[in-house]
């Protein structure tokens, strides 16, 4: 198995809100970091999660279900998760998941911080 | 020429033995049922990775070795689904395929006594008609023990692809005038894959899974999916329902966020209506005449276990001979050393010539496998799943051994 590297950086946004950058690939190895980080920003208070995807080249359905769960913990607790900048191939793994159809998917951070 | 008695005899003493016979006895059972028409037989198993025939030890006999499907002429039986004579110092041979129902299990090598010419339809029939009650007897006496189980593998297999394998139905069921046919990799390895049919009455209905994750964490999502699917079906439950049965079975047994790409299809046979539902899953391929001529991009719904906004099932007009193939990404999305992806166009023009070249299905289906493993180096990434569902009475028959094809006619 080729090691997969994802780097996450967190940013603070409001009272409530944080964003989280992540870069790199975003697939059953790596998910957990995801998961990780949306559950200690729902337990620091900050439920309204953006992750961005920008720097994002590759994911798959273990991306996916990292997404589900942290839109689950987020709404769960009062907030909201939203996906920023997905295209390429996280777009298409999206789409083909239909997972648009739950997901709040932004073309840009500054999109989806707007009501922050 | 031996009396039809003998081989009446020789059906009955295996039948009668293999009630209480252990999972070893049974190579040696059906060596010596034969032992009065002077016929010497050893079992052959194929592997899960359907590269080499295995046989299983015979007591008193040096154990035979494995013999590769590509390029012997035991492979040549297994891969046609049909007996194949040889000569050799031993004696006449006739290498039989074994198939249960219509999944090849294996082929049974029979060698005939002095002076017999093989290639005679007495011996053919005999041989073949053992070898058709073997493979019964291979399946009921599997789960008797792990011998059969060893003898067929190359290496152990993980947590998750017993769990799987348990779960599955045969890789190949064909059903008056329909074949389903299945394969799926890395098989000591996979995880979260999963397929199923039902090939009854004149609704026949076929399943394709994709839970995410991998190994066992995905493993038993889709063991939840799969029998979920298999509740609802079996209760009357049309494809939405079975859906939505998957759906709070996932969510009351996963707080996390587990869920399972699918496809649930059910053709009906008299019109050729064909409903499916697609829960996040790549579309499946209609192929027509050799050609593609649809992805079925109906009936988008989100992955089992999600609830959400749901399109009315999808429907597409089907016509004998045309073929349905589902697919897991791991098939399309398998990418060799620089990047390549397999791809749906590469997958669709392997199946046309396999199928032009006379293969019975579950051989395309195994030659495909290849190919995907083939393109990729190293172990594969994912979970592959293919399924071909083919509407043709002459690609039915073209998966059953020749000399029951020949009592069907009569």
């Amino acid at each position: 198995m080729t090691p997969e590297i994802l780097a996450l950086t967190v940013r603070d946004l409001g009272d409530t809100g944080r964003v989280l950058t992540a870069t790199g690939e975003i697939d059953h190895d790596t998910r957990a970091a995801v998961r990780d980080a949306v559950m200690e920003s729902v337990d620091a208070g900050r439920t309204r999660v953006v992750l961005d995807v920008a720097g994002v080249e590759f994911c798959d359905s273990g991306a996916l279900s990292a997404f589900v769960e942290a839109h689950r913990r987020t709404e769960a607790a009062g907030g909201w998760f939203r996906l920023a900048g997905a295209s390429g191939r996280v777009q298409l793994v999206l789409r083909l998941a239909n997972l648009d159809r739950i997901l709040q998917l932004r073309p840009t951070v500054a999109e989806a911080t707007a009501d922050l | 020429m031996p009396a039809a008695d003998s081989w009446f005899d020789a059906v009955k003493v295996l039948l009668d033995r293999s009630h209480l016979w252990r999972p070893e006895d049974l190579a040696n059972a059906v060596d010596e049922a034969l032992d009065p028409l002077g016929v010497r037989a050893t079992v052959y198993l194929v592997d899960p990775e359907q590269r080499f025939l295995r046989p299983l030890p015979v007591r008193g006999r040096p154990t035979a070795e494995p013999l590769p499907v590509d390029g012997s002429v035991a492979g040549r039986a297994f891969t046609g689904v049909a007996g194949v004579p040889a000569r050799s110092p031993g004696g006449a041979r006739w290498w039989a395929p074994m198939v249960n129902g219509t999944d090849r299990l294996g082929v049974v090598d029979f060698v005939l006594p002095e002076g017999v010419d093989p290639d005679t339809e007495p011996w053919q029939r005999g041989c073949e008609l053992v070898a058709g009650l073997v493979g019964h007897l291979v399946t009921t006496t599997e789960p008797r023990g792990d011998h059969l189980h060893r003898h067929r593998r190359s290496r152990p297999m993980t947590v998750g692809a017993e769990l799987l394998w348990q779960l599955l139905p045969p890789l190949t069921v064909s059903a008056g005038d329909l074949v389903a046919s299945a394969v799926l990799e890395p098989c000591y390895d996979v995880g979260g894959d999963g397929f199923d049919y039902a090939l009854d009455g004149r609704r026949p209905q076929v399943l394709i899974l994709d839970a995410a994750g991998r190994r066992l964490h995905a493993g038993l999502a889709c063991a939840v999916a799969l029998a979920a699917i298999r509740s609802s079906r079996r209760a009357g439950g049309d494809l939405a329902e079975q859906a939505r049965t998957a759906d709070q079975a996932l969510q009351e047994q996963f707080a996390d966020a587990r869920f399972a790409t699918a496809v649930l299809a059910e053709l009906d046979l008299d019109s050729g209506l064909l409903r499916y539902v697609n829960a996040g899953h790549p579309p499946p391929l209609l192929v027509r005449g050799g050609r593609l001529v649809r992805h079925l991009t109906g009936g988008r719904r989100l992955p089992l276990g999600l609830d959400g906004p749901a399109d009315p099932w999808g429907e597409e007009h089907l016509e004998p001979g045309d073929r349905l193939l589902l697919y897991t990404d791991g098939i399309t999305e398998a990418r060799d050393a620089d990047g390549v992806e397999f791809g749906a166009d590469r997958l669709v023009a392997l199946v046309e010539r396999h199928a032009a070249d006379g293969l019975p299905v579950p051989e395309t289906l195994r030659r495909l496998s290849h190919a995907v493993l083939a393109h990729q180096p190293g172990e594969p990434a994912d979970d592959a799943t293919l399924v071909l569902l083919e509407w043709s009475p002459r690609t039915a028959r073209r998966t059953v051994p020749p000399t029951a094809r020949r009592t069907d006619d009569a």
